[in-house]
Formats: structure tokens, sequence, C-alpha cells
């Protein structure tokens, strides 16, 4: 059935196709709307789980965790200052194993203020062992959450899905909603073979000497390297079953292109206009978005720079001394594989527009850009 | 050593961290899977003394300088650590952990010292129990009888010592020259056992001659026999009997008595043994030349390492690879020595290379005297056949000597054939306390159970290498001109400095490493001992970790 909903509520509806039996969330600007419609799901009966009320994020996760370690499939949502709270409970899921989905609404991180969208919140959690996935639209943000269980209980890892403040969360498109029926020949029960049981208890992140500690920790970074055919595969197996297929990245008109913008989330379709517009041109210019972060695909993004002739990274976020990520992790997929220069571009933070003119404007300046500079280029900054 | 699950991959590990053991015995979850607990083990060094002296803890006990409650400590195992202290094979030497590191704690050294201590203060000896009914006769006071006399008197059993000797002692006085062990220091370690309870002394009484065996049977309510091994064995060759060719045990015998004696002439003493070395030696002093020859290689020499080393210092020749083949006589008079050459074939049964005769290769030797030192032999002629005899030797069942007759034991070189000094200590006390058992009517304590230990059990980072601390000693020069003792025992200063060497293995010495590491502050101290509150215990084990010698084990939690 398709309907005209907003982002937040593709993230609810994808929650209801996904039978979640345990749902803990705590309010937040601007992922509010996700909690709300959720509760009222659960309050009318359209979702069959317990709606835990808690007093913040940390405990929201807590309860996340507590669940899924008993066996239930849980899920929560937040955004920026929430997730920072998070922070302790989102590195006990990860090495606890448990296959724990959470939505991430980007929000710029105060102070000062701000409810606008930039990625700093979840890219400040890169290194903790989420499985991070960067949703471009309302239908993307509804189709990723039954995809994410069905990662996530496969690897033994949860699953950050991450949507932009208002572009997504807030914008209203048309979206084929997911019947719980026809996903759940597409995505199975979660019935995990360990799991809490009074019957049988065993303490659960316990002690462990420096003889296993690293064992463990290479076992998540196993499980993380082996997400990556996962996510491809049940992408494809989406496709499937519903039509819309989804990879690690897409790329845009990259084939003969003599640069390629890099990008994430909503400023990936806005690039893609500015191609289009600039192809007309007879411009040979491509785009590629980066649509999982973690694990980072090394593979698929060196395959498809290597063969352009210049990069250009648009990162909606900084990290404070040493660029934009994803302009880090671009670089780090080229290392040794190309000498094409690697140009970084940080723009649109704290909800700054990202317009056709300002990713135009870059284009133009990455054409003409011959060596990556040894300062960040910020864009649109009054100085 | 300790119960720990082992994974060797992380294939075998459970997905999720998580313990595999139920957690019934914690309701409410812990952090731990495994705990700490003190758990001291037997050190090797005491394994390895036939005596069990307590060594570890006897030197811990140095260490904080309660000497008495040292000297007390072997005194509980062995009546004599002045006399063992310099004779002993030190086999505890050989098993000390720290030889695997730097070098052994010279145990011996360290026994020697508390010996004396014990001989300069006859104070700390303990009065006996108060006296027993029943008595026991002794016969043979080396070391065995010596020993066996002195816990049952300690126990307050009165005790006939019964020695074909004026001189008590036994192989201690007439088989150990007084450069190892003079005669004062073996008269005062006599004294101090004689001195010790109710024992009174038969000298000059040979069982079986002077007394029956039956007779004492008779008239005491037990009977150890702890004689030794009197005769030498013979060469069996031809004119083995004539002049100048002399028992080495007789000889030794003569020269402790002080009996003057011209050994200016070529000495040829045959055999590996330590009669062998002392035989050299004892002429040497007296101005000999003197060659020890042995059948085997000096590899297969059962005599103590630290002796046939010495002895080459002092200028004794060796010439290995050969036995006598025949004497040959002039007038009545040994004048040469035909040997047979040799070469080592298969392992015996004793796991030495067997010597074996080279067809046809014989040397000749001028031979002024030539002394026997290839084995002692029992006299078993006050005994049989009463007793129960097997291979020349009294037939013992069990490990505290009993015969074959119910009230009679037997103990040292007459059970065991030609061994140390302190196997027949330990034989005589086994064997006294078994007869003080038989008389309360206890049973036999359970035996003790042996625990591997090794290098991998300590923490070497806590020990800094240091060389053994050696005995003052006079020079070989001096040595070799006299019967002065040649090692000096540790003064105070030298005796801490040995002790501290002691890895103290396996045993919790209250070092305070665990106290100091633990993490959670888990670890109480008590007057005399660790405990652990396990309600604060996170299993961490960084205590077993860091205790530098495994006196802590691990243990599974819900096992």
């Amino acid at each position: 059935m398709k309907k005209v909903v907003m982002g937040n509520h593709a993230v609810s509806y994808g929650v209801r196709a996904s039978e979640v039996k345990v749902i803990s969330a705590y309010p937040i600007t601007p992922q509010t709307h996700v909690v709300e419609l959720l509760s009222e799901l659960v309050a009318n009966g359209e979702i069959d789980a317990k709606f835990i009320k808690v007093e913040s994020e940390h405990s929201a996760m807590a309860a996340c965790v507590g669940a899924s370690a008993a066996g239930s499939r849980a899920f929560t949502a937040t955004s920026s200052q929430g997730l920072l709270l998070m922070t302790e409970m989102l590195h006990w899921a990860v090495g606890a194993r448990l296959p724990i989905v959470l939505t991430n609404v980007n929000r710029a991180i105060g102070p000062p203020w701000s409810i606008w969208t930039d990625q700093n919140d979840s890219l400040s959690m890169r290194d903790v062992g989420w499985i991070q996935i960067y949703c471009e639209s309302n239908q993307e943000t509804q189709d990723a959450i039954p995809q994410a269980f069905k990662i996530a209980e496969e690897v033994n890892l949860p699953v950050m899905l991450v949507l932009d403040a208002f572009f997504l969360s807030h914008t209203y498109e048309i979206v084929d909603l997911l019947e719980t029926e026809q996903v759940r020949d597409f995505l199975p029960p979660y019935n995990p073979e360990i799991k809490l049981d009074t019957n049988d208890p065993h303490s659960f992140g316990n002690l462990a000497s420096p003889d296993y500690y690293m064992e463990l920790r290479y076992m998540i970074e196993e499980a993380m390297n082996d997400a990556r055919s996962v996510i491809k595969r049940v992408g494809k197996e989406f496709g499937e079953h519903f039509g819309r297929y989804y990879d690690m990245v897409v790329p845009y008109r990259c084939d003969d292109a003599d640069v390629i913008l890099v990008t994430s989330g909503t400023v990936a379709s806005t690039t893609r206009a500015v191609i289009d517009e600039m192809r007309d041109e007879g411009i040979k210019i491509g785009a590629l978005k980066i649509r999982v972060f973690r694990p980072f695909p090394f593979k698929e993004v060196s395959d498809i720079l290597c063969s352009t002739k210049k990069v250009a990274v648009l990162d909606r976020n900084i990290s404070f001394g040493n660029h934009g990520v994803f302009y880090q992790e671009v670089k780090s997929a080229l290392y040794g594989k190309t000498d094409i220069p690697i140009i970084g571009y940080v723009l649109g933070l704290g909800g700054r527009d990202v317009t056709p003119k300002v990713i135009r404007e870059i284009a133009d300046k990455a054409i003409k850009d011959k060596n990556p500079e040894p300062y960040i280029n910020w864009i649109g900054v009054k100085r | 050593m300790s119960k720990q699950i082992k994974f060797e991959s992380y294939r075998e590990m459970p997905i999720r961290p998580m313990t595999l053991d139920n957690m019934l015995w914690n309701e409410t979850g812990s952090w731990r899977n495994v705990k700490p607990v003190y758990d001291n083990k037997v050190s090797p060094c005491i394994l390895g003394c036939p005596a069990g002296e307590n060594i570890q803890h006897y030197i811990q006990l140095v260490i904080d300088k309660k000497y008495k409650e040292a000297w007390e400590t072997i005194i509980e195992s062995n009546p004599m650590p002045a006399a063992t202290g310099r004779v002993c094979s030190h086999p505890c030497m050989g098993k000390c952990t720290r030889g695997d590191y730097d070098e052994a704690v010279n145990i011996n050294a360290i026994e020697s010292a508390l010996g004396d201590m014990g001989l300069d203060n006859p104070g700390w000896m303990r009065e006996s129990e108060k006296a027993k009914k029943k008595k026991v006769a002794v016969i043979g006071s080396g070391p065995a009888g010596l020993s066996a006399a002195f816990y049952l008197a300690r126990g307050g059993y009165s005790v006939t010592l019964y020695e074909s000797e004026k001189a008590l002692g036994g192989v201690l006085r007439w088989g150990i020259p007084e450069y190892r062990l003079p005669n004062c220091v073996l008269d005062r370690v006599i004294e101090s056992i004689l001195n010790s309870g109710p024992i009174s002394v038969k000298a000059e009484t040979v069982v079986g001659k002077d007394i029956k065996l039956k007779e004492l049977e008779d008239s005491f309510d037990a009977v150890f026999i702890g004689v030794g091994l009197m005769e030498s064995r013979k060469l069996g060759i031809p004119n083995e009997d004539c002049e100048g060719v002399e028992s080495g045990l007789e000889y030794l015998k003569r020269v402790n008595s002080g009996d003057n004696l011209d050994s200016s002439k070529k000495t040829v003493v045959i055999g590996g043994g330590n009669t062998a070395m002392d035989v050299a030696r004892s002429a040497l002093r007296k101005g000999s030349d003197v060659t020890v020859v042995y059948r085997r290689t000096q590899a297969e020499m059962p005599a103590i390492a630290s002796e046939i080393e010495e002895a080459e210092k002092e200028g004794v020749n060796f010439r290995f690879l050969a036995a006598p083949k025949e004497i040959v006589a002039e007038g009545g008079k040994l004048s040469k020595v035909i040997f047979q050459e040799m070469e080592l074939g298969e392992p015996d049964e004793s796991g030495r290379r067997r010597p074996v005769p080279l067809e046809g290769k014989t040397f000749t030797m001028e031979v002024g005297r030539l002394f026997t030192a290839i084995g002692e032999k029992a006299d078993l002629d006050g005994f049989v056949p009463e007793i129960d005899t097997e291979w020349d030797l009294i037939k013992v069942s069990g490990e505290f000597g009993e015969t074959n007759s119910k009230n009679i034991f037997a103990g040292g070189d007459i059970v065991t054939g030609a061994a140390s000094v302190v196997e027949a200590v330990a034989a005589g006390r086994k064997a006294a306390e078994k007869i003080i058992r038989i008389f309360i009517g206890e049973a036999d304590p359970p035996k003790q159970e042996e625990t591997e230990f090794g290098i991998e059990n300590i923490n070497v980072d806590y020990f800094t290498k240091s060389n053994r601390t050696l005995k003052p000693r006079i020079s070989v020069e001096e040595a070799k001109n006299g019967f002065e003792e040649i090692f000096r025992g540790f003064d105070e200063q030298l005796l801490q400095k040995e002790v501290d060497r002691c890895f103290s293995c396996g045993v919790c010495n209250y070092c305070d490493n665990c106290w100091v590491y633990c993490p959670d502050a888990a670890i109480v101290r008590k007057d005399d001992r660790y405990e652990i509150d396990y309600d604060y215990c996170k299993g961490c084990l960084v205590c077993v970790e860091e205790c530098p010698r495994s006196a802590l084990s691990i243990e599974e939690e819900g096992k």
C-alpha cells in the first residue's frame, strides 16, 4: 500500500512490518515522531510488542540489551545528544553480540544547541562496532529496517540506520508500506540459540582475562567482515521480494567520469541532479553514494574510484584535526591503489542547506583544483 | 596445576561472552567464572629430600631469623643436620627450581649452618615426652640406628642402643674422613641425640655373638636393625689376599681412629663411589701418589660430583675403563696389578652402560698398595635364619622397614644396599614412627600427594639472577696436607644471603604481592595468611598471575 508519510513514520512502519517484540525509546527532536507513532501502534495492537518507557536513552539501550539477550527482537530510535548518552550501552550491545536495530536521526551536536542535521553524532560512533547504513529516502528508511534485523541476526552485530534530520525525518514522500505478512517470508522470527534462561542461568558479559578478550574482539571484527557479503545478499533478497534492490554503494554515471563526487545521505540525491545538469553540458562527472559506512566498502569504493581522474569527497561532518570522516575513509580505501588527487570538502554542518548550487560550486572547484589542499576546504564559511 | 578452562582457538569459544558454567551458585550473576584460591603445594626440594625435611619452611623461618624454629623444623625429620649438612648428597638441590633459573639454593650449607646452631644451643632440644613403659632395642649406631633411637626416645620410649664398636657413629665415624665430617662434630651430634631422651648405650656388643637377636626380641617390645654394611666386597681375582691389598673401608677406619700409616707407596683405589673418593683422598693426605681405577667412565661414577671434583683438584689421578684382572705378588707381597681394559656396552638394570672387557687388551701397573672400594656387603650372621633376607640384605615389606618378624624392623644400608646417609636417617625415623604407631594403635598417615612443580610455575620477573653462596673453604693446598675440615659453615650474613634466594616454590610466604595487586581490595590480610572476600572478587586472577610462586590456584566456578 502506498502512502504519503514523513521519514520518521516510515521508520515506524518498517518496525511494524518487522514484528519487533520490544521497543524501548526516549523521545528527542527530531526523532520524536518515530516513538510517538510506535507507541500508538503498540497501543492499538498493530504491533504485538512490549513498549518500555524509560527515563533516558542510556536506559532505552540498556532495556534493548536485556530484551535482545533474552531472545527478543528489539528496536530503539534516537538522535544526537541521545545517541551520545547511549554510548556505553552501544558498546555493550556490540560486545554482547546482540542484534539490536537503532534508527538515528542525524542531528548536529551542541553546544550551541542545534536541531538540524549533520553526521557528527553517528560518525562519532564509528569505532564502536555497529553496522552503519545511511539512508537517502523515506522509502529506504522503511525498507532498511527488516533488512537491518536480518543482517544483525545473521552476524550477531547491532545495526544503526541513519537518516538526515528534517530533510528526511520531517519530509513527506510516497512510501510503499511493507505488510507484515509479506515481510515474514523475508525475515523469519528471531530465535537465538544462546539467550538468557532462568532455568539454565549463565552470566553474560562476565570478565574475560587477557587470555581471551582479544579473541572475542577478533570475533567481532570477523563478524564485521562477514557482514559485507550478508548486507549485499540481504539487499538482493529484499529486491527479489519487494522489487527494490539495495547495495553497499550506489554509483551514478561513474563509468567514463573524469571527476567523481563522493556523497552520503540526502546530499546524494541533490548531487545526482547536479551530475545530470553537468553531463548535459558535456562535463564527464559522476557521483558515488556510500550507503554502508560500517563495514566500510573498501573494495566497491576503490573499484569505482580507481577508474577516474579525480575524487571529491563531500563531508557533512568534521573530524576536528583531520578533515571529514568520509574523506579519511575514502583516502584509506584508495591508499596504494592510485595517484589521483582526492580532495575533501566540508559542508552543510548544523543543517546548513546543501543546495544544487552548492554542489555545483564544489564540482566546478573540484574540476579546477589540482591537488588536495593541505587544509580543509570549508564550503560557505563566512571568513 | 590450575583447573582453568583453556580455549585453544576462538572457534571453541561461545559467540557471546558468557560463562560456560551454570550460575546457580550466584543467582544475581557475577563477573567471575573462575576464582583464585590459596593452595599451597609441596615444594620440589621437600619431595627431593629422602628424609622429607620441610626445607621450604625452615628456609622461610631463617629469613625471619627464627633460627630455633627453623632448626626444630629440621629435627622433625632429621636429628643430625650438622652431619648431613656436611656429607649429604643433597638430592633436594637437584630438585631445586632455582637450578633451572640460575643455580640451586645451597640447601646443604643452610642445613649445616642450622645444624651447628643446634649443637651450639643444646637448650633448643625439647624434653622428650613423658616416659612410656615400652622399650626398644636399636642395633647399630650409624645414621639409621641413631635416627631410630632419637625418634623413639623423643617419644618417651626407652631405647637400648647396641654398637659393636667402642665409639658410636657407624659409617659416619668409620667411613667418612675427618676433612668432611670432623670427629669433634660427630661427637657433639651423637651427644645431642643421646641427651634427647632415655637412651642407654651398649657399646662393643655384637648382636648374634654377645647377645642373641632372640633375647632382644624377648626382652624388648620392638627391635630395630640398622647395622649398615660392614664388609667390603672382594674383587674375586687371584692373589687378592696378599699383603698390600686391603679393603678401603678398613683403611678409612684405621685413618679415622688415628692410626698412623705409611702410604708413601704408589696407591691404587678400585671403585667409583664415595668410599673410593674418601680412600683416595685420605691416602693422598698420607703422602701417597694415588690413582683411582674405575671400570666405567666419570659420567657413571656414583660418587657425589663435588667429591670427584675435589679429589681431582687435590691431585688424585683417574684411570677410567679398566678393572683389575690379576694381582701379581712377590714373596706374598703385592708388586703389580694387571688391568683389563673395558669399553661401555648396553645399559644395565641401573641404567648405566655396562662395562665390557676389550678382548686381549690389558696393561700392568706397579702398585705398592691396593685398596678395594667396589662396594660393601652385609654381615647377616646375627640375624639369619630368623630374619628373611633377599640379595644378601634384610628383606622388608612396606615403607616402614617391617621384617617378617612381627616386632623387628630394619632400615638403612642393611635393607637398601649401599645408599646415602640421609636415606638411612629417613629409614630410621620411619621405622621409629611406625613402631610408635603400633604401640599406641594409630593408623599410618596418608601418603604425601606429589605435585608437579617447575620453573614454569615461578614468575621469574620477580627474581634477580644470583649465584649460589658457597661455603667458605680452606685452599686445596691446605686441604690436601691434612685432615682439617675443608668446608666451613655459613655465618649469619652468608646464611641470610643464601636463604634470600629461595623461591618458596608453591608456598605462600606472605610477600603481599596478591594483596598489593588485587584491583578490588578483595584480599584480606590475616595474621598468618590471606583470605579472599569473594563478595568483592571479580575473578580477574591478577593475584594468581602476580603470585611469584604459584601459591594460588584457579578453580572454575559452578563446578
